[in-house]
């Protein structure tokens, strides 16, 4: 049956819970917190944390890893934010990401000049490559879920592109739990399959977010 | 809005019903449908305003939330009928018409005005906005002709300052 408008208002009327300040943030915040949760119990007890993360983490490596994967989950955090509410805002400010990007190619370069080119193999594929990007993207899922939930009362209109964001603030959030897994070392290691990875995951979320986010 | 954000029933009707004829010249403008295509778009935009209004943002002008809402309503509705739409038509429904330009630049001006002192924007509001003159305004608002002249020249400058600060 048919409801007339002002029956509709009424009803819509009847259920005003107050929002509180920053509502859109605290819900952005609970779905990346309850994936990250989830993505944080997979990597300690299924993969398990390294064992020597308290030494690794006095390391420079460790931090090179953690504050590239860190860096680009805020930024995709930040413009999933925008793309959340239906007035997007400009979004040229995004191409800021391809300052850890750079910062990461520098640092590799400057770590295979210092090494013999004998060892440049090793250090580009590490002890794990074979799986270091499907992990990422696995340990994105869950988050790339929490997000989702977060977005059912939301209003993004540009649904190719918040799917996008969405998939990269998953997959290098993601990686950042990863990094306390994974023992690899060299930057040109976690240039490639780090970022291999997080593409995935928004590659993913690009695919998926015009059916997943509509409303 | 900002009563219904804070869980007023009563503001949140009044903002409601106050959509409902903008929301109807908004879709009847676009679609040359038939009226139950546009109350059905109607009442999902309002739906929507009701449970996504988490996103908007109290900084940013309602009127572009709202009508951007609405064009997303408007062509998830094409979308879903599978209808196809001519493409210089689709050009109009993404440009902002100038009716809705006309209600954003409202709310604007609105809004500037309420930063300005009372007699400032009293004074604006009856010169610029009604069109009186200067000697009509003086007498409305019983205030001497110079100091309306001054009134009007002051405002107009804030004005222009913070409309100057903003595009910076």
């Amino acid at each position: 049956m048919e409801m007339n408008s002002e029956d509709l208002i009424a009803t819509l009327a009847q259920d005003v819970r107050p929002l509180r300040r920053h509502a859109l943030a605290r819900r952005l915040l609970a779905g990346l917190l309850a994936g990250g949760v989830a993505t944080a119990l997979i990597v300690g007890c299924a993969l398990g944390f390294r064992p020597d993360l308290w030494l690794a983490m006095h390391g420079s490596p460790f931090w090179v890893k953690w504050i590239y994967t860190a860096s680009l989950a805020l930024c995709a955090t930040r413009a999933t934010a925008s793309l959340a509410r239906p007035d997007t805002p400009r979004m040229g400010w995004m191409w800021i990401m391809v300052v850890p990007v750079l910062g990461l190619v520098a640092i590799s370069m400057a770590e295979l000049a210092e090494a013999p080119p004998a060892q440049w193999l090793a250090m580009w594929l590490g002890g794990s490559w074979k799986v270091c990007s499907s992990l990422v993207l696995l340990l994105s899922l869950p988050i790339f879920g929490g997000l989702l939930w977060s977005f059912r009362r939301l209003a993004p209109t540009r649904l190719r592109l918040a799917g996008a964001t969405a998939g990269l603030s998953a997959g290098a959030w993601g990686a950042t739990l990863y990094c306390l897994h994974c023992p690899e070392v060299s930057a040109i290691f976690v240039l490639t399959w780090y970022s291999l990875g997080i593409a995935l995951a928004s590659l993913l979320g690009a695919a998926l977010g015009p059916r997943l986010l509509r409303w | 809005m900002i009563g219904g954000l804070a869980g007023n029933p009563a503001a949140h009707d009044a903002l409601l019903r106050a959509l409902l004829p903008i929301l109807r010249a908004f879709y009847r403008r676009r679609m040359h449908g038939r009226e139950e295509d546009i109350e059905d778009l109607v009442q999902e935009t309002l739906i929507a305003v009701h449970q996504r209004r988490a996103t908007y943002d109290p900084d940013r002008p309602f009127t572009g939330w709202l009508f951007a809402i609405a064009r997303y309503k408007m062509i998830d509705g094409f979308r879903r009928q599978g209808r196809f739409v001519a493409i210089g038509d689709f050009d109009d429904m993404l440009v902002e018409d100038s009716h809705e330009e006309a209600s954003n630049a409202q709310a604007d001006v609105a809004r500037l005005l309420a930063a300005l002192p009372d007699k400032q924007a009293d004074a604006i509001r009856a010169t610029r906005l009604e069109g009186l003159s200067t000697h009509e305004a003086a007498r409305r608002l019983a205030l001497g002709e110079s100091d309306v002249k001054v009134s009007v020249h002051r405002g107009l400058k804030a004005l222009a300052a913070r409309v100057r600060d903003t595009w910076k």
